[in-house]
């Protein structure tokens, strides 16, 4: 793409003029969230405000998709046991099932399916808050999204030349457009203002060694995205399992035991989410008919 | 493992996971051999979806086994020789043939 035409690329994804955008909820929490002051209850009353989303939240927290061990049934509660980084991950959750699956069903369930396995992997390598690992998973592709909606011609091209010429998408984005959705993803994520936590796992994902503070976390991304696809869950525009890093093997260190286990664990973990995507379709279109 | 519509469900069919209330509470736990009185039982209940083990009803436009593994061999074709990623097919592989009870 001529340099002309990926800053316009770029300034129509800040504006996001055909994108769906975050709810205004997450950028007032993150600033409450930096003032000592702010108590949970207040938090939770501004949550709570918008009661669709308080809602979806309690339900996506007692899903089988996060599998929290206890029931939680306040917003506060919420907050209190779970701490405020995985309730805004939540929201940012929460608020993408909304824009992903209306653009997507297949992408949607590929990137459902890919934040299940960064789950079981972040729980497993112990790392902090797993949650906003899952939701980079969730998010991982949204460059996607933004491309198909902003550029449809282009889009139409890439997906004729994965089609024809059997290509990988990513391969079909760099020749048409001469940057990847991962790199368009990162531009819209941080468009949202979202935390660099998000942004370096999105915009790095088929390269975890292009992340400066979150190889790791950039890194379980990339292996879920491989083991998703491989599985067939779902699908990502093409069907081909990515190459490996060798960058995030290395940092991931897994024996075959460990692909064992967490292969066992995801399986068990996407037949109870299968169900739940649908649930939450079922529920919106009721509100919306209802 | 299967998923099924109670509807679907015949007496020896084995349950892959535990049949669960609007509750939360387990009504029936896996490894359950279903009876025609279990099955009624489920259906008064309104629980419209069980698990069970293998891969007892196959529905039109399904794909064979043959098919699915053949998937597989296509979706891993350019990683193939990665030998992270040759186990992940081999194993991913291994429990498709189990899951559909063969």
């Amino acid at each position: 793409m001529e340099d002309a035409k990926r800053q316009e690329f770029r300034a129509a994804l800040h504006q996001t003029k055909n994108l769906p955008t975050l709810p205004g909820i997450v950028a007032k929490l993150t600033k409450m969230a930096d003032d000592p002051d702010t108590t949970t209850e207040q938090m939770g009353k501004v949550i709570s405000q918008d009661y669709i989303l308080a809602a979806k939240l309690l339900k996506l927290v007692n899903s089988a998709f996060y599998g929290f061990p206890q029931r939680i049934s306040s917003i506060s509660s919420a907050i209190i046991l779970l701490g405020f980084n995985v309730v805004k991950s939540l929201i940012i959750s929460a608020s993408i099932f909304e824009v992903m699956e209306d653009q997507d069903v297949e992408l949607w369930q590929h990137s459902l399916g890919c934040a299940v396995v960064c789950n079981v992997i972040a729980s497993r390598l112990g790392v902090k808050d797993p949650e906003e690992v899952s939701t980079a998973g969730l998010i991982h592709d949204i460059g996607k999204v933004a491309i198909k909606m902003e550029l449809p011609n282009e889009y139409e091209m890439i997906n004729r030349l994965v089609r024809e010429r059997k290509m990988s998408m990513r391969a079909a984005e760099l020749e048409v457009l001469g940057l990847d959705h991962a790199e368009a993803g990162g531009w819209l994520a941080k468009g949202w203002n979202l935390p660099k936590k998000l942004i370096e796992p999105v915009s790095c994902h088929h390269d975890p060694r292009q992340a400066s503070a979150e190889q790791l976390n950039s890194s379980i991304i990339h292996f879920s995205d491989i083991m998703i696809r491989g599985l067939g869950y779902g699908h990502a525009s093409d069907n081909k399992v990515p190459m490996l890093s060798k960058r995030a093997w290395d940092l991931l260190n897994f024996s075959p035991t460990d692909i064992d286990e967490i292969l066992e664990q995801v399986e068990e973990k996407l037949w109870d989410v299968k169900g739940f995507s649908l649930e939450i379709k079922a529920e919106d279109t009721a509100q919306a008919t209802g | 493992m299967q998923q099924i519509l109670t509807l679907q469900a015949k007496e020896a069919m084995v349950l892959a996971k535990d049949v669960m209330t609007a509750e939360n509470r387990v009504l029936c736990g896996k490894g359950t051999v279903l009876t025609s009185t279990l099955i009624e039982r489920f259906l008064k209940m309104d629980i419209v979806q069980l698990t069970v083990e293998g891969h007892p009803i196959s529905s039109p436009g399904e794909k064979t086994l043959q098919e699915e593994l053949q998937d597989i061999e296509d979706r891993f074709s350019e990683v193939n020789k990665v030998p992270p990623l040759a186990y992940l097919k081999k194993r991913i592989m291994k429990k498709l043939v189990e899951s559909r009870g063969q």
